[in-house]
């Protein structure tokens, strides 16, 4: 019995002498590992917010376009992610700028090709990290198709992605996170409230407004009517999607695990969106008489986005406080656009807009000292320290950030529509996008009949 | 009615000898009428307007039964009621009401004359309802129209549909006894509908499950006016930014009054009449009854001003008043109405025990 239990360790040890012979990892290299699958299930989640996408723009709209809305995100996004690999990373964190350039825009790490394994001292894989910022840039161009909903042309989704991704995104997201002017200046968005909300709700802005509204949406007399979306359960599940994901996009932005800092981030991320669903259930209720569900989702994700810049920075009441305001905000927003006869179809001018602004301005005002320095950007805000500094700078990357991807997208978008035309017919809008656009309908069954009767 | 023009068109009316004629005399009047609501309380005004109202399905009704007989059917076999609800048998009809109406007629005394009576008072009711749409009457949407065969009975087929309703009450059946409770006799044999109504009457409200449904069918229509006391107008479509004065001021307080009516067992149909029997039975304070009357006189006048819409040469309206219609002024004297509104609703659904 002995005889045989040595002789098969012998054996053992034959094969894998790393078992009895390997050192044990140092703790730097554990640190790696531990923040390299933190890391990179934030990365999964957040690419998996891509989902919530499909089922939130699809479920706002109607059937005769839903095979497109979800399918062209999935094109998209394949296509932003080869983009963002050839330019977009390159532009945001690399290194190879001078400093007088590297304010405006980094250069380098093109065509991205990263060391297969984390180098000495370093906290994570490059790899992970391009797949995490990857993940955040498709989420920005996911957003911007808010406003091309239903009515837009296929081809100018394609070109729009790679302008979107080589020349819009990667700017304000090296002024902020890859150590551009607006990082240098303490400009505290963690998570990205604006550089990807707002840059890409402007980008949604700039579309809808040269689209001009979907056929039917306002009355001759410019009252507006209601387009209802085709599915609202897709959309309540899109939310809970986007929630859910929401964990990797802000508690995902440490890029690390460390002293557990995440879970904070995490805490008052919840925090935040709870606010924003109950505030805007209750005020839609209190304003409009009826407790409308569509205010309620867009509350839900208002709160998730105007936390998202703070959620590092603020203690967990100030948290609660920003998810109620944003709800609150959000309801209204969607009022002023619609008396502004601008045609928002998934409210991403209101969501991503009006509480990324607020997400980001609200670091001005709850910011603690404390966690401004752990987190090491900037200052505490106006109620903790009693100085408006940190406001002022907020304020400034806001505009700043806002007027760069508004006049970019005007440009881009303002050109397209000259070269190759940015809508499609009155008679495609009509038959749907589906048809026009694919050839079937994504609910074919359904559409036949609608179909026989045009 | 008092004025010369007034008297001289029912007098038109009553001897009109064909539809074209009725028809002719009421687009007329409703051309001379507009002009009229600025010079006469409300309450005159609704009194004058339904008399009009009457008077023609009064002449349609006779000249129904003489085309009956045209038609070789002969005159009706036994006595009968011919009944309005809704705006009809409140009084209530603005311009642009639609039908909704009943048949009673008296028991044959031999059975076996039973099958043929009925038969004449289906056809009957489908001659004057296709008579009153040439009128410009819009058939009723929830099809309570006499020639509905739901709605058109003898008085003991009557009253054991009204036993039934009893014994199995619904939320729908609720509905119906709602409906009766309005019902007035227009034309014929007034007694028919007295006597359904004694039927009606007999202990009906001790049962809690018919209570509870009136209470909430009497609820469902919510006053328009917010927790901030702002107007809750339309949000969306072509009447983006008016008020539905029908469904969010008048027919809640139609409701609500109704419903204390029932429980006090007035006769009375109109809400204005009812308010001032409640009051002189003591079931209305003096203050509750004046304000409730001058907030309901706002709602019948705003009703005369709601958008007005002619559907295949029907009178139509939708109930809603348009935006530009309500002045400051006007809405300062809406948001207090809509105010009185509330508190009776909340004041009949404390009587009636409710639990909110």
């Amino acid at each position: 019995m002995v005889k045989k239990l040595l002789l098969s360790l012998g054996a053992l040890s034959l094969l894998f002498p790393a078992l009895s012979y390997a050192d044990d990892p140092s703790a730097a290299q554990l640190n790696m590992g531990l923040n390299a699958l933190w890391v990179m299930v934030a990365a999964i989640l957040v690419l998996l917010m891509q989902g919530g996408f499909i089922l939130l723009e699809s479920g706002s709209t109607r059937m005769k376009n839903a095979g497109h809305v979800a399918g062209k995100t999935i094109f998209t996004l394949g296509l932003c992610s080869l983009i963002y690999w050839a330019v977009g990373y390159g532009f945001t964190f690399g290194a190879d700028s001078s400093e007088a350039l590297n304010k405006f825009i980094g250069t380098g790490s093109f065509f991205f090709d990263p060391s297969i394994s984390a180098g000495e001292g370093d906290n994570y894989p490059s790899t992970i990290f391009f797949i995490f910022q990857l993940a955040f840039a498709s989420i920005s161009l996911s957003i911007a198709w808010g406003g091309f909903a239903e009515r837009a042309k296929l081809s100018s989704y394609l070109i729009f992605t790679i302008l979107f991704t080589a020349v819009i995104y990667p700017v304000v997201a090296h002024w902020i996170w890859g150590g551009g002017w607006l990082a240098q200046d303490g400009a505290q968005d963690y998570a990205g409230s604006t550089v990807v909300h707002l840059t890409g709700a402007l980008a949604a802005f700039a579309a809808t407004v040269l689209l001009k509204p979907r056929i039917g949406k306002f009355n001759k007399d410019g009252s507006a009517n209601e387009i209802l979306g085709h599915n609202q359960v897709f959309s309540a599940l899109s939310v809970l999607l986007l929630w859910v994901g929401w964990f990797g996009f802000n508690a995902g932005s440490a890029l690390s695990v460390g002293d557990g800092f995440f879970g904070y981030v995490a805490f008052n991320t919840q925090l935040g969106a709870a606010g924003g669903a109950v505030a805007a259930l209750l005020i839609s209720w209190l304003v409009a008489g009826k407790a409308d569900i569509t205010s309620m989702l867009n509350g839900a994700l208002a709160g998730l986005v105007a936390i998202t810049a703070s959620c590092a920075f603020v203690a967990p009441w100030a948290a609660v406080v920003i998810g109620l305001v944003a709800g609150v905000l959000v309801f209204f927003s969607v009022k002023f656009f619609e008396k502004m006869k601008v045609d928002d179809p998934i409210y991403a001018l209101s969501v991503h807009g009006a509480a990324g602004i607020w997400g980001t301005l609200a670091n001005g005002i709850f910011a603690t000292q404390e966690l401004a320095e752990k987190v090491g950007v900037g200052q505490g805000g106006l109620i903790d320290t009693g100085s408006w500094h940190q406001l002022w700078v907020q304020f400034e990357s806001v505009v700043v950030c806002g007027a760069y991807v508004l006049a970019a997208s005007f440009l881009i978008l303002g050109v397209m529509k000259l070269v190759m035309g940015f809508r499609v017919t009155e008679e495609q809008e009509i038959i749907g996008l589906d048809l026009s656009e694919h050839g079937t309908y994504g609910y074919p069954e359904q559409m036949k009949k609608a179909q026989q009767n045009l | 009615m008092n004025d010369p023009v007034g008297t001289q068109l029912l007098t038109l009316i009553r001897t009109a000898d064909d539809m074209k004629t009725l028809r002719g005399l009421r687009d007329q009047f409703h051309d001379q009428m507009g002009s009229l609501l600025s010079e006469q309380p409300v309450e005159q005004f609704y009194n004058h307007l339904n008399d009009v109202h009457d008077a023609l399905i009064q002449r349609t009704i006779a000249l129904s039964e003489m085309q009956m007989a045209r038609l070789g059917n002969g005159s009706p076999p036994v006595p009968y009621a011919y009944i309005l609800f809704g705006s009809g048998g409140r009084k209530e009809q603005t311009f642009s009401s639609d039908q909704d109406s009943g048949l009673i007629y008296r028991d044959p005394e031999d059975e076996f004359e039973r099958d043929e009576v009925k038969r004449y008072f289906e056809q009957f009711a489908v001659t004057i309802v296709q008579s009153l749409q040439q009128l410009g009457y819009p058939p009723c949407e929830g099809n309570v129209i006499s020639n509905n065969l739901d709605w058109n009975h003898s008085l003991t087929e009557w009253q054991h549909k009204l036993n039934g309703w009893f014994e199995d009450p619904n939320w729908e059946r609720v509905r119906y006894l709602l409906i009766v409770a309005d019902g007035r006799c227009v034309y014929g044999q007034e007694e028919l509908l007295s006597a359904l109504k004694r039927h009606f009457y007999s202990d009906m409200l001790k049962n809690p499950v018919i209570v509870n449904h009136m209470l909430s069918n009497t609820m469902r229509h919510k006053v328009l006016i917010g927790v901030f006391g702002q107007l809750l107008k339309e949000q969306y479509g072509e009447d983006a930014g008016s008020l539905d004065v029908k469904y969010g001021a008048y027919i809640p307080m139609v409701n609500s009054i109704r419903l204390l009516a029932i429980q006090a067992e007035l006769h009375e149909t109109s809400t204005l009449a009812r308010i001032q029997e409640l009051k002189a039975r003591g079931r209305l304070t003096d203050e509750d009854a004046q304000a409730y009357t001058v907030a309901f006189k706002l709602f019948l006048r705003l009703r005369l001003m709601t958008t007005e819409r002619e559907v295949d040469a029907m009178y139509g309206n939708n109930g809603k008043l348009a935006s530009r219609r309500l002045t400051k002024e006007l809405i300062d004297e809406l948001k207090t109405a809509l105010r009185v509104g509330k508190k009776l609703q909340r004041q009949v659904h404390r009587l009636m025990g409710g639990k909110m």
